[in-house]
Order: C-alpha cells, then sequence, then structure tokens
C-alpha cells in the first residue's frame, strides 16, 4: 500500500495553472524528498494533501482512501510553512490546544513525549512568539508528531535552521521514519535532504518529472574525474579539446564529466607537458544532479 | 508515532471532535483579553446611557435623562423597528453592535495565528468548525447582555432611576434578546468566513448588519409590522419589556434558524473554497 497516491491532479488559481496533471507515489514507510523550483507546484501540492486547498481535478489517495475521509485525516501530521500557534500562548499551551482539537485522551504524556522528540522538553513554558525560528519549526514537528500520524507532511522543515537545529531535524526523522512513519518533506536544501530521503520526486512546472528511489538516484548520478594541476588555465584548453564536458567547480578542482579513467587523463595530460597534482574520481550529489535535470529540461545541457 | 504495525482506521465521533474544538475555543475566550474588554464595554455603555444623561449639566442646568426607567436602557416598551428616536433604539440590541467586532476578532486572529491552518488539517469538519464558533460567540454575547444589565442596575442606581417593572414582562425581554444572541454570532461567523482574512471588511459587515440599519429602512417603508421578526434584528426588537414567554419562543425559534441557516452556508462556504 502506499501512502500517497496522486493520479493527474490539477489546480487552477484563476487563468493560472498551477499543476498540471501531477502524478505522486510515495511508499509506506519512506522519507519522500520533494523537490522543485519555486513556483513549481510543491507547495501547492502538500497543501492539497493537507486538505487546505481543493484540486480541480484528479485524485488524492492517503493509505488507499480519499484524502478528504476524517478517519484518514486523523492519521496525518502536518507542518506547512510556519506552525498555526497562537503566539501569546506557551509552547505547552499551544500543544495542549492541538491534543484538545485532536480529542487526545492523556494529553499531557502526549506532548510531553513529542517535546521530548523534538528535544524541546527545556522551552516548553516559553511563549511561542519569543523562540526562536529554529524553536519554532521543532514545535511545528511537534505539532505535527500529536496524535500519532503514519503521515506526516513538511513544507521547507529544514529553512532556517542552524547547523545544530539541522542534525536534530535530520535525527527527528529518520528516527520517525525507523518507526514505520511515512515522511514527505520538501525543502531547497537539496545536501541535507540527500543524506534522509530514501525516495524523491522532482517536480517542475505543476507536473511530476523524476520520481526515483534513492539506490535509482545513487546509480544515475555520473561519476566525474575532479584534477588540479599547477597550470589549470592550459589544463582546461587541453581538456576541453579532447572531452565533451569539462567544468571548474567551486573548490578549483577541473572535472571531466564523460566516461574516462584517471590514468587516461594523467597520461594525456603528461604527454602534453602537464604534471597532474591532484585527481580522483567522485559522483555528482542531488543537488548537481537536479541543476543537471533541470538544465536537460530547458535543453541548455552542454 | 504510528510504528509499521496494520494502520487502523477509525473516524472520531460528532461528539468527539466538537468537544475539542469546543473545549480549544472556551479555553480561547477565557484566556484573552478581548473578552474581557467586551463584557466591561458592554457595561459601560449603559452606565453612560443613564448617568451622563442623567447627570445635571456643570452649571447646574437641569438633567435631560434619555431615560425615565432603567428598564428602557434594556429594551423599549413595546416593539418598535422603524427609527423612532435614539432612546428607542439604544438599548440591549447594541451589545450586538459590539459583539460583531468581537467575533470578528476572535475569529480573525484563527487565521492571523495560522489555527485554521492547523484545524481543518485534522480531522475537523466545516461544519464542526462553523458551530464551534457560533456557540462560543453566542456564549460570549449572552454574558455581555449579563455585564449590560449589571452596568445598568448599578448606573440606574447611582442615578435613582427608577426601577418600576412588570418582573415577569422584564425576564422574558432579557431572556429574548439573550437567545437572540446565537443567531447573531452565526451571522458573523458566516461574515467572517466570507472575508476570512480581510479583517477590516469583516468588522465593518458586522457593524454594518448589527445596526439593524436595513431592517429600520424596511421598518420606515412598510411600518412597524410584526412580519419583521422574522429578521434577526426585528426579533431582537420583539424582546421588548410587554413581552410575554411567546415572545421569548419567536426569539428563540428565529435565531436557532437563522443560526442553522447560516451554519449551513459558511460549511457550503469552506466546503467549497480554499480554507488556506
Amino acid at each position: 500500500m502506499n501512502a500517497i497516491e496522486i493520479k493527474n491532479l490539477t489546480k487552477n488559481f484563476g487563468e493560472k495553472q498551477a499543476l498540471k496533471g501531477l502524478e505522486m507515489t510515495v511508499p509506506v514507510g519512506s522519507i519522500y524528498g520533494f523537490i522543485g523550483e519555486n513556483g513549481s507546484g510543491k507547495s501547492t501540492t502538500e497543501k492539497i494533501i493537507c486538505g487546505l486547498i481543493r484540486p480541480s481535478g484528479g485524485a488524492v489517495k492517503l493509505f488507499g482512501k480519499d484524502y478528504t475521509d476524517a478517519d484518514v485525516r486523523e492519521k496525518i501530521g502536518v507542518l506547512i510553512e510556519a506552525p498555526g500557534c497562537f503566539p501569546n500562548y506557551s509552547v505547552w499551551n499551544n500543544l495542549m490546544l492541538q491534543a484538545a482539537n485532536l480529542g487526545i485522551e492523556n494529553a499531557e504524556e502526549e506532548v510531553r513525549k513529542v517535546l521530548q522528540t523534538v528535544r524541546m522538553e527545556g522551552a516548553a513554558g516559553n511563549k511561542f512568539k519569543n523562540c526562536s525560528l529554529g524553536m519554532k519549526q521543532r514545535i511545528g514537528i511537534a505539532m505535527a508528531l500529536l496524535g500519532k500520524p503514519a503521515l506526516l507532511v513538511l513544507d521547507e522543515p529544514i529553512n532556517g535552521l542552524d547547523a545544530d537545529g539541522m542534525r536534530i531535524m535530520r535525527e527527528t526523522l529518520t528516527g520517525l521514519a525507523n518507526q514505520g512513519c511515512t515522511v514527505l518533506v520538501s525543502s531547497h536544501i537539496l545536501g541535507e535532504l540527500e543524506k534522509i530521503a530514501t525516495h524523491y520526486g522532482i517536480v517542475r512546472g505543476g507536473k511530476m518529472i523524476k520520481e526515483m528511489t534513492a539506490e535509482e538516484l545513487e546509480t544515475s548520478c555520473r561519476t566525474y574525474v575532479a584534477l588540479q594541476t599547477k597550470d589549470m588555465a592550459r589544463t582546461k584548453m587541453l581538456l576541453g579539446c579532447k572531452y565533451s564536458r569539462v567544468e571548474e567547480d567551486e573548490r578549483g578542482y577541473l572535472r571531466v564529466y564523460d566516461n574516462t579513467k584517471p590514468e587516461t587523463i594523467v597520461a594525456f595530460l603528461y604527454e602534453n607537458g602537464i604534471l597532474v597534482n591532484e585527481i580522483k574520481t567522485d559522483k555528482i550529489g542531488l543537488e548537481e544532479y537536479y541543476i543537471d535535470l533541470m538544465r536537460e529540461k530547458e535543453g541548455t545541457v552542454r | 508515532m504510528d510504528t509499521s504495525r496494520d494502520l487502523q482506521f477509525e473516524a472520531p465521533s460528532f461528539t468527539k471532535r466538537l468537544k475539542g474544538m469546543l473545549g480549544v475555543d472556551f479555553y480561547r475566550l477565557f484566556h484573552t483579553p478581548l473578552f474581557y474588554i467586551f463584557l466591561g464595554i458592554a457595561a459601560i455603555i449603559p452606565a453612560m446611557l443613564i448617568a451622563m444623561t442623567g447627570m445635571a449639566g456643570p452649571n447646574g442646568e437641569p438633567a435631560t435623562p434619555l431615560f425615565t426607567n432603567v428598564w428602557q436602557a434594556i429594551a423599549a416598551n413595546t416593539p418598535i423597528y422603524g427609527f423612532e428616536g435614539i432612546e428607542k433604539y439604544a438599548n440591549m440590541n447594541m451589545v450586538f453592535i459590539f459583539g460583531g467586532i468581537m467575533v470578528s476578532v476572535f475569529i480573525g486572529h484563527d487565521y492571523k495565528s495560522g489555527y485554521v491552518k492547523q484545524l481543518f488539517t485534522t480531522h475537523a469538519k466545516k461544519q464542526d468548525y462553523m458551530l464551534s464558533k457560533s456557540l462560543t460567540c453566542a456564549f460570549a454575547m449572552a454574558c455581555m447582555c449579563i455585564t449590560y444589565l449589571f452596568g445598568a442596575i448599578i448606573a440606574g442606581a447611582l442615578t435613582q432611576t427608577s426601577f418600576a417593572v412588570n418582573v415577569g414582562n422584564l425576564l422574558c425581554a432579557i431572556l429574548g434578546k439573550m437567545v437572540m444572541s446565537l443567531g447573531w454570532a452565526s451571522l458573523y461567523t458566516f461574515l467572517n468566513v466570507i472575508f476570512k482574512r480581510y479583517f477590516g471588511i469583516s468588522i465593518a459587515s458586522s457593524f454594518f448588519f448589527g445596526t439593524g440599519i436595513l431592517v429600520i429602512g424596511i421598518g420606515s417603508i412598510v411600518g412597524n409590522t410584526p412580519i419583521l421578526n422574522v429578521f434577526l434584528y426585528g426579533a431582537s426588537v420583539y424582546a421588548c419589556l410587554s413581552s410575554s414567554l411567546l415572545n421569548v419562543v419567536i426569539c428563540l425559534v428565529v435565531s436557532v434558524a437563522w443560526a442553522c441557516a447560516y451554519n449551513v452556508l459558511g460549511t457550503l462556504l469552506l466546503e467549497n473554497s480554499d480554507v488556506y
């Protein structure tokens, strides 16, 4: 059974078509990284899944049931943008109010548990408005965890977090997935997403352009040879004549993306009077894969 | 967290859903200064009307009291649907004008804080939301009616205005006004659902309807006819100092009927539009 199954989803805002027949499948127990540019339709899709906006067409099923069914909605925890908390109430009171809305019987114990999960026990008495951005995001997660959800929908939960906040968030989400909770998480911070996601969906212009597992990403990501020499300008010129794609990365390495071996490149440069200082093979990450895919879709891949 | 065991789906009952939502709304009502401010305003209005107009001028001019009897600040002697002077208009019905502003602020905060977003991602149904807000705000307005009553009594005692009244009629009038709170609260909830985050328009529209200007206008054209009791303002006016139990029953029927209508309309609107 899939936690989320979306078929031919459309959504129009007046003249603007935000979703154009989006298809999506999120397996139970996965951490699904939902990726796309601003305005690609990620948030709209998430809001539809959460019941905040109505689709113009298509079908959304959660655990095999219609997404509007009250019984299935009880199994969903949500953090869309910022958590919906009353600023003048304490963190504890905000969570207790959400627990009351959910009809949780042993509310105090449950609230204590979710605060522990997001490591916010010490801040329970703080007014929500006095919490930092990172704390607010974690409170949002805690709120989403109330009622023991089977599906968590998180929109940009790591935005604005410091390194420690990101680590806590990463550990929290991985822990939840290990307990069987399905997590749909959108983020622009692809490096962080890559550390936790088991599945990916890449959306563009209101359509799903790629869905894959982390293993598929691993095999799809091309290897490259990165090298440094004393004469980088001439090296680039020489390699550029021989190979189809040579680029300089932000750390000052030249990258050769063609399917070749380091020893072949070393020999070629040696023949041309250049000694290689350092050479290694590596794989592109999610971020570069995503950028490549976007370029490919735009028809600008070199 | 739900572990990898087989998922059990169980739709929460209406009672469970409403109980949770009412719990939150009443908690918020009692823990916000807004409620107490409006209780205070409701008490001050009759006190000002009675005391200010009942006092002698700074140079010893004789007082020109608006009311010759304290209970005229609660309700008119007979139902007057058109406008026949401020003394027949300014009574407990004014609670419904200020109540509208209170409801707008209360519900507006749901949208501003994102509470609505958090709520509708759960099992909460739109009808529960309408009902919970209507009941909570009706309670708040009924409380305002009570503080209005106390304000009138204290001011009347201080200015030594007459308290002569038929107690039965007075109780029916007060009860009639209080049961109208439900209809008014439902109207204001509906208006706030229409205008959502347009807070200013919500307040303006609540104020517009709360003054009863439409019914007053119709009353001026068609005359003082009891047909106008079918409207919220008409039934509120009908709860007067000559009221009997029949007036209370009519107020109750009109209030509940409009509350049902506005709840259905509000639910339909929420169901057929994007919530957030």
